[in-house]
């Protein structure tokens, strides 16, 4: 039974994944991300997305902040957040983001305020629909290896 | 560059490059960039990124290249780690767009004080942000997201810029431009990453601009947004003074105090004359034998009047000197052949072979003033020789110094005299080549160190040796164990040299650990050139060494010692087995041509005083030489204990000034 279950659970992975590619929302460099994953580094993949969970809230956080500030004039600080958005974010594959960047960061050079402001809701939506698509495939690979690690009791 | 990784059938162990830590770094990696295929592994990055999921994933992909990844977040608090620790990272990584401080300043920062490649990193790809970085002086741009195959070139980021810099050591105010734009564009053909082509052409071209500042340099000073050693440019000028001094003291007198005094340059410091002087003689020796084949000296009669410009190969002034009509038409037609058909370093083959074809043991030895420009010509061919053929290291056994013009027909194997000769000049060349490169990167304070390391290079050991990586870099204070690699070719064999010197203390200095393998290996090398076989000699040590790594260090540092010591080991190492493959029986030191050798006479006063200045000081205890002899005996052939035994003087002045005579005595006894 458990044996199905790893199946069902690889193909449920297969499937999420397939998916994410499919829609753009990762890319190559993702499966790059999961090709650094070996013996030595078992949860690599895992490891460096809850970072960049981490480190995007925090950037997100602050361009809401910059935007909606009612002085708001400094583009560049903006540009610097948006930057590092946009590397983390194309460093872990998450293209769709970093496309949406790209468009933000287009938006600040001509320092087009509204433009920003709806970049960054198109973004923080990006961003939640990201998160949650890796969460379930972490999940889904956590289930795979307790499904992996049961052992039978062996019969003799 | 594929030719950089030749497969060395050495039981180099490696060991995967880990993080962070120094004092764990091991083992062998030897790995040099010629000796073994595991170069560039272990070439030592810092990270700086204010982005931590960059961070972490380039720490892994670096991991994955088998460097030695150091990460920061934080560009200031990685600035102080570079100014701790000099000379204990290859490259820098860094991210453009940084908090705390801009990348574009860390850059310059590096540049000024470390002069460590910086290769730049962000997610902003535009044209204007590659060519600000290229502006502010960064090896290379990446784009963001960086690929893991983009790292693995990182590598040759260290090898153009220890090149570069030694060639533009070795330049003279006399060479034009031309010679400038074409080695830049040979260093533009090994980049290979993306951004690259932009990069290399200019950067090199920028940076020689930058340091041919007047002819008269004594001290040049590089571009200060690149580099701030003081360099000594032996300029056509300067050269000329240091002849006529060197006549008027009279070869054989000509010490380097006195070259000095007479001189009378300002900012001229002894050990650059004394490095000169070694130079000067070794190209006297070439050069001699050219001229008897050109049937224009008569070595047996002492002082000739031999006008024989060997043009230099690495500069194109071949004109000039065919004009002259004193070249030799073989060596001018290799010459020409080569200039046409390959790059300068390849010249030096040519080159070598016909001037080693003819060379015969009698070389005359005379200083003329007019082979001032020549010498500084073959300087910068050496120069740039050495970096072109990296990779043919291995007939130099024999080859040791490119100065006996008669070892390398004597140590030739079948292929030939000039094979061998030519393919140890080119190794020598390159190792001299790099090891003054390292020597460049060296502080100040090694100065002395540095300037024997240049003269030994001279010698040209044949030792494919590339410095870089078997010179475990040694770090203060490390357990003997604690044999830093670094992919950086300059650092390693510098700072064996100073490790031995100054680190007395050093219990990887121990020669009595070194294991019968590792000695058989460091004797095999311990006949090249004496400072440059520290490098040769390391990256052998790896090549045969265990996975020891003290070992290494302790082969490397023997080596060392036994370089300065023993040129005849250059023979002796034939018999062993040798990794690359070059054969010479232990006859390979014939003695027979050293009879004629060195205008240097009986070879005695000067070279001691040579030595006793240089060496002794350097050596951390002349017990470490005798020990080594010892073990060196019983392996090399040909080694006489008492070689070792002997004060140093005796090896060392043999090593820089290879009179015949002392060879002889040598092996007599």
């Amino acid at each position: 039974m458990l044996g199905l279950a790893a199946d069902r659970l690889r193909a449920d992975m297969n499937r999420l994944l397939s998916f994410l590619f499919h829609q753009g929302i990762l890319d190559e460099q993702f499966l790059q991300l999961q090709q650094l994953q070996d013996e030595t580094s078992p949860n690599f993949v895992s490891e460096v997305v809850n970072i960049y969970f981490h480190e995007s809230e925090k950037l997100l956080r602050n361009l809401r902040s910059l935007l909606m500030d009612r002085e708001f004039s400094d583009y560049n600080k903006m540009g610097i957040h948006l930057n590092q958005f946009m590397g983390s974010s194309s460093s872990i594959g998450a293209k769709r983001i970093r496309n949406v960047c790209l468009a933000f960061r287009a938006a600040s050079d001509q320092n087009n305020r509204a433009g920003c402001l709806s970049a960054l809701e198109v973004l923080e939506h990006e961003y939640c629909f990201l998160k949650n698509k890796l969460h379930e495939l972490f999940q889904i690979q956590q289930q795979r290896v307790l499904a992996a690690g049961v052992r039978y009791p062996m019969q003799h | 560059m594929a030719t950089m990784h030749r497969v060395v059938q050495s039981s180099v162990s490696t060991s995967d490059a880990t993080t962070t830590s120094y004092g764990g770094l091991t083992s062998c990696k030897a790995a040099d960039i010629v000796i073994s295929d595991q170069f560039p592994a272990g070439l030592r990055v810092l990270v700086v990124d204010d982005d931590i999921t960059c961070l972490k994933i380039l720490e892994q992909m670096l991991h994955r290249c088998r460097y030695h990844v150091t990460t920061c977040p934080q560009a200031k608090v990685a600035l102080n780690l570079l100014r701790e620790r000099k000379g204990c990272f290859d490259v820098i990584l860094s991210d453009v767009y940084m908090p705390d401080m801009d990348g574009y300043k860390l850059l310059e920062h590096v540049g000024l004080e470390m002069d460590l490649p910086v290769i730049m990193m962000s997610a902003d790809g535009s044209t204007r942000a590659v060519m600000k970085g290229i502006r502010h002086g960064a090896c290379d741009y990446l784009i963001k997201p960086i690929r893991e195959e983009e790292l693995k070139n990182i590598w040759q980021h260290v090898v153009r810029k220890k090149w570069n810099e030694n060639k533009e050591l070795e330049h003279s105010g006399s060479l034009d431009d031309t010679d400038q734009h074409k080695r830049g564009h040979d260093d533009a053909e090994y980049g290979s990453s993306a951004n690259d082509a932009t990069d290399t052409s200019l950067k090199p071209l920028k940076k020689r601009s930058n340091s041919k500042e007047g002819d008269n340099g004594e001290i040049d000073n590089d571009d200060p947004s690149t580099s701030k050693k003081p360099r000594v440019v032996w300029s056509v000028e300067l050269h000329q003074q240091f002849v006529s001094a060197v006549n008027q003291l009279g070869i054989d007198k000509a010490v380097p105090k006195r070259i000095l005094e007479l001189m009378n340059v300002p900012g001229l410091t002894r050990e650059n004359v004394a490095s000169h002087l070694q130079k000067f003689r070794l190209y006297l020796k070439r050069i001699s034998g050219v001229a008897q084949q050109g049937g224009i000296a008569n070595p047996l009669c002492g002082p000739v009047e031999a006008k024989v410009k060997i043009g230099s190969l690495g500069s194109f002034n071949i004109q000039p000197l065919a004009a002259s009509g004193q070249i030799p038409p073989q060596t001018l037609a290799a010459l020409h052949a080569e200039l046409l058909g390959r790059p300068a370093g390849n010249l030096v083959v040519a080159m070598d072979q016909s001037a080693l074809l003819q060379a015969t043991p009698h070389g005359p030895k005379c200083i003329q003033v007019d082979h001032g420009v020549a010498f500084i010509q073959d300087l910068v061919k050496s120069e740039s020789s050495s970096s072109k053929h990296f990779s043919q290291s291995f007939a130099p056994v024999e080859d040791v110094a490119s100065g006996f013009r008669s070892w390398p027909s004597n140590n030739i194997d079948t292929a030939g005299p000039s094979n061998s000769g030519g393919l140890s000049t080119q190794n020598g060349n390159m190792l001299i080549d790099l090891l003054q490169q390292q020597q460049q990167l060296q502080k100040p304070q090694q100065r002395s160190t540095v300037s024997e390391l240049r003269r030994s290079i001279n010698v040209q050991p044949s030792c494919h040796v590339v410095p870089s990586q078997s010179s475990a870099s040694f770090q203060a204070g490390n357990s003997p164990v604690s044999v830093t690699q670094n992919g950086s070719y300059s650092r390693t064999a510098v700072i064996d040299y100073n490790f031995l010197s100054s680190q007395s203390n050093c219990p990887s200095l121990n020669i009595g650990q070194v294991s019968d393998v590792t000695l058989q290996t460091t004797g095999v090398l311990s006949g090249y050139i004496p400072l440059a076989s520290v490098s040769p000699s390391v990256s052998s040590c790896s090549v045969n060494a265990d996975n020891c790594a003290s070992q290494q260090v302790q082969t490397s540092s023997i080596t060392f010692k036994a370089s300065r010591r023993l040129p005849g080991f250059v023979h002796s190492t034939s018999n062993i087995p040798d990794p690359y493959g070059s054969t010479k029986s232990g006859d390979l030191l014939n003695q027979e041509p050293f009879n004629n050798l060195g205008y240097i006479n009986k070879g005695t006063c000067l070279p001691a005083k040579f030595a006793v200045d240089e060496f002794q000081s350097h050596l951390s205890s002349s017990s470490h030489g005798k020990v080594f002899c010892e073990n060196i005996g019983t392996r090399v052939k040909q080694e006489p204990s008492m070689e070792f035994g002997d004060n140093a003087k005796v090896g060392i002045p043999m090593l820089q000034q290879f009179p015949p005579n002392d060879l002889m005595s040598v092996f007599t006894e």
